[in-house]
């Protein structure tokens, strides 16, 4: 329990340096949002010094700075400049959407790396073995973009088997309980809303879960690989064991360890990801929001939405070394 | 096993349900952003702007010929320099069926200009659209605008601030106005799904639109949605599965797939914005009006419009728009690279000269095409692509000492008046003033021109500084491209707009 507190305090300088870069490479860009909001009219200089005194833009850096944390504290992290509501409204708006699509992301990855590596490890040099690992390097490299788009052309324009873009249609609104639909249209009974909502999305999701199905692959197939060379599993084989059993009971449960840290930690990644393939996707969620909120500089979002992004990181790093200690009774946090 | 009975009717209800409300008439429109708010005082943006019109209407509006006629208001006269007379008309519904009246368009008035009026202590940042406006009154069913000096082009101003209830907005407050909307518009709002899309329902109450804009009545569609889909090949991708039946800002080199659909067709229409690239006029090279004008011999606009932008521009030799107000016919500069290096050598160049041309990441094809016909007469122009935000910081027009060469850049300029892209991209200083021009002829001329209240004079005056920057080149006018839009071949009624507004209200399918 200490450690654990320990740990939770350990996010204080984390967050403050945090906040402390994003303001000043904010700060730092080029850019003014007064600028980008008043975009292609005539304004005299008395209004455009209106606007930016209203927005606090007019006062010094270190001031700004500091009205920041005072009220990121109290949980105020300030108003948009463009949506003109706080940003803790705007940004709790698009979560749902965000975190739905990572998990139903990292669930598919989880599905799919798992068996695959260890296919590969046990079949390992034949056609299954390459297949995985070639597979899993082309995972890694493709950008999400390209391959996001590909998916659409084939399953949305050419098979018609899948929407674009969006959440879920008209047709299939159900009144918000959770925030995630997937959840929601299930506990109204709603199953084709589920379904529908279903479709759209599994092609972001699989888009988003890629590079991380990919690097799991890989990390599963070298635990197993690791895990089959052990003395323990030579000796469940000479006491005649089936080779199912050494398998799944004996090899396979230390060999995920490394497979479930590794997929707490890339978490982190889906959170990069999201930014591209929502857009590619038309997915209302935050990564979208951040990007459309950095090319018009505002602030405020931004910097709330990047301490949100620290806070889940350092929590998920946490997460893993739970998980480490809770697989692996050997090590202590 | 009598819940698992009711479950599975539920389900069943569930399955069948939707396909009945398929049979609504519905269009979805693909569009690249989605509103930032639905309170039409509080924000700058165009996109909003888009979607808040099929909801509220405006006291003015513009017909497809970009002429403004009245729209709330049933005539508007100006009385004299600073007064402007609007008759509000009668039998307008809001949403919730209360009668809209002079005085809420008094109230709308105020929110946006009187500091502090928008609510909660706040400003609205559409204050400076309206420039002078200085009071409003009511007297019967008229509202008189008063300006603080003369100011000709209020009424073009106006079709993009839409009327608002009085009561709604003291009721529900500029909190509330950001999410719900009492409109007067063709269509209500039925759900904005923030982010995703935002849903509306025809309006029955509606009392027909503008009567120079026929046909006037009702929306002839049941239901339209805005699906948001700012990725430019999901949103064609979703135009050609049939997800939605019109996109904006359709790319040109998506123009032969939408056309080879047999489903689908291409829209264009003139659009307001026109580029043109900022020469540094007080750096040592661009300070030479020799110079200036051989890059302009030395661009071979017709071919860059042709094979780049798919011949959907139409090429411009001053800074206005053929359609804009106080437009004329300008000498042009010839593709002539001859002339180009012969002027190039009288200012001290012959064997040419090596200079930088900034641009935005959307226009480096373009810009690279630029840049090598610009090559073939000895202007020798590296490409260089950065961030918007950050060019129109180093071309700053209050940095006193300018750093670039050329900067590939653009002025929108949705109200057609030179008065709102003149001014800024021209006069000494001015925030749109990337070329860092400064001409004290040319600001006499502008700032009279925009209090000059005879429509045929001012008209004159802005030629006449048109011809000025004609000749003197602070900028190389380029072209004015056409806004281009996919559409589905069961949309019938509905064309793009010049304002780049999509107006549902006539549109119907099939």
């Amino acid at each position: 329990m200490g450690r654990f507190l320990e740990r939770l305090l350990q996010l204080i300088p984390v967050l403050l340096g945090v906040s402390l870069i994003v303001f000043l490479m904010l700060a730092l860009t080029p850019g003014d949002p007064v600028e980008i909001m008043i975009g292609d009219q005539n304004m005299t200089a008395e209004q455009e010094a209106l606007l930016r005194s209203d927005l606090g833009l007019d006062r010094p850096l270190p001031e700004r700075f500091l009205n920041f944390l005072g009220n990121a504290v109290q949980g105020d992290f300030g108003t948009s400049y463009f949506h003109r509501r706080p940003v803790s409204e705007v940004i709790s708006e698009r979560l749902p959407a965000t975190i739905e699509l990572s998990l139903v992301a990292m669930l598919i990855a989880l599905a799919t790396a798992i068996p695959l590596g260890v296919a590969a490890a046990i079949h390992k040099n034949t056609i299954i073995d390459r297949i995985a690992t070639v597979g899993s390097l082309f995972g890694v490299s493709l950008p999400g973009f390209w391959f996001g788009i590909l998916l659409l052309m084939l399953f949305a324009v050419h098979l018609r088997l899948l929407p674009v873009s969006g959440r879920i249609g008209f047709e299939s609104e159900v009144p918000s309980v959770t925030g995630f639909l997937l959840i929601d249209t299930l506990l109204q009974g709603r199953f084709s809303a589920f379904l529908d909502a279903l479709k759209h999305i599994l092609l972001p999701a699989i888009t988003l879960g890629l590079p991380m199905t990919a690097i799991l692959t890989r990390v599963t197939r070298t635990a197993m690989l690791e895990v089959m060379r052990q003395d323990y599993v030579a000796f469940a084989e000479a006491k005649g064991i089936s080779r199912r059993r050494i398998l799944f009971r004996h090899a396979l449960k230390n060999a995920l360890i490394p497979t479930v840290s590794v997929a707490a930690i890339e978490t982190g990644s889906l959170l990069g990801g999201n930014m591209i393939v929502e857009t590619v996707f038309g997915w209302p969620g935050l990564g979208r929001l951040v990007v459309e909120s950095i090319f018009v500089r505002n602030y405020p979002l931004v910097q709330a939405a990047v301490l949100l992004y620290a806070v889940t990181y350092v929590l998920m790093n946490f997460v893993a070394d739970i998980l480490y200690t809770v697989l692996n009774p050997r090590v202590k946090l | 096993m009598g819940n698992f009975k009711n479950l599975l009717f539920a389900s069943a209800l569930a399955v069948i349900l939707p396909l009945q409300a398929v049979d609504a008439s519905e269009i979805r429109v693909g569009f690249t952003a989605d509103a930032l708010t639905l309170d039409p005082a509080n924000h700058r943006n165009r996109e909003t702007e888009t979607i808040i019109r099929n909801l509220y209407d405006g006291i003015l509006t513009r017909d497809a010929d970009m002429k403004i006629v009245p729209e709330i208001a049933e005539s508007f006269t100006q009385t004299s320099p600073t007064t402007f007379e609007f008759v509000i008309r009668k039998g307008i519904k809001f949403h919730d069926g209360s009668d809209l009246t002079a005085e809420d368009v008094k109230f709308t008035l105020d929110r946006l200009t009187v500091e502090g009026a928008m609510g909660d202590g706040q400003t609205s940042p559409r204050k400076s659209l309206l420039g002078p406006l200085k009071s409003t009154a009511v007297e019967g069913n008229k509202v008189i605008v008063t300006l603080s000096e003369p100011w000709p082009i209020l009424p073009a101003m106006l079709p993009v601030q839409e009327v608002v209830s009085k009561a709604f907005v003291e009721k529900v407050g500029t909190a509330g106005l950001a999410t719900q909307v009492n409109g007067n518009g063709p269509f209500k709002l039925t759900e904005w799904r923030k982010g995703d899309s935002i849903i509306m329902e025809r309006f029955d109450g509606y009392y027909g639109g503008a009567t120079d804009i026929p046909p006037v009545g009702k929306a002839c569609v049941d239901r339209v949605i805005f699906k948001v889909i700012p990725e430019t090949a999901s949103r064609v991708a979703a135009l050609l599965s049939g997800d939605v039946d019109i996109i904006n800002e359709l790319p040109p080199f998506s123009i032969a797939q939408v056309k080879s659909n047999p489903n689908t067709e291409v829209m264009t229409v003139n659009g307001t914005r026109s580029f043109f690239i900022a020469l540094n006029n007080k750096g040592k090279v661009f300070g030479d009006i020799k110079v200036r004008q051989a890059v302009a011999y030395a661009l071979d606009k017709k071919l860059i419009i042709d094979r780049i932008l798919g011949g959907n521009a139409v090429s411009i030799d001053g800074i206005l728009s053929p359609a804009a107000f106080g437009a004329s016919k300008l000498p042009a500069h010839d593709y002539d690279p001859q002339k180009a290096k012969a002027l190039l050598a009288e200012a001290g160049y012959p064997d040419g000269i090596d200079v930088v041309i900034d641009t935005e990441g959307a226009y480096k094809d373009t810009v690279q095409a630029i840049a090598s016909v610009l090559a073939k007469s000895g202007i020798r122009a590296k490409v260089e692509v950065s961030e918007s935000a950050i060019l129109k910081a180093k071309w700053d027009p209050k940095d006193e000492n300018p750093k670039g060469d050329m900067y590939f850049t653009s002025w929108g300029n949705g109200s057609l008046d030179p008065y709102d892209i003149f001014l800024p991209t021209h006069r000494s200083g001015d925030r749109g003033n990337s070329a860092h021009y400064a001409n004290p002829e040319l600001d006499k001329l502008l700032d009279q021109a925009s209090s000059e209240l005879d429509t045929a004079k001012r008209a004159g005056l802005y030629n006449k500084a048109e011809a000025i920057i004609n000749a003197d080149l602070p900028y190389v006018y380029l072209w004015v491209p056409q806004d281009i839009y996919g559409v589905s071949k069961r949309v019938k009624g509905w064309k793009p707009s010049a304002d780049s507004r999509i107006n549902l209200h006539d549109a119907c399918v099939e």
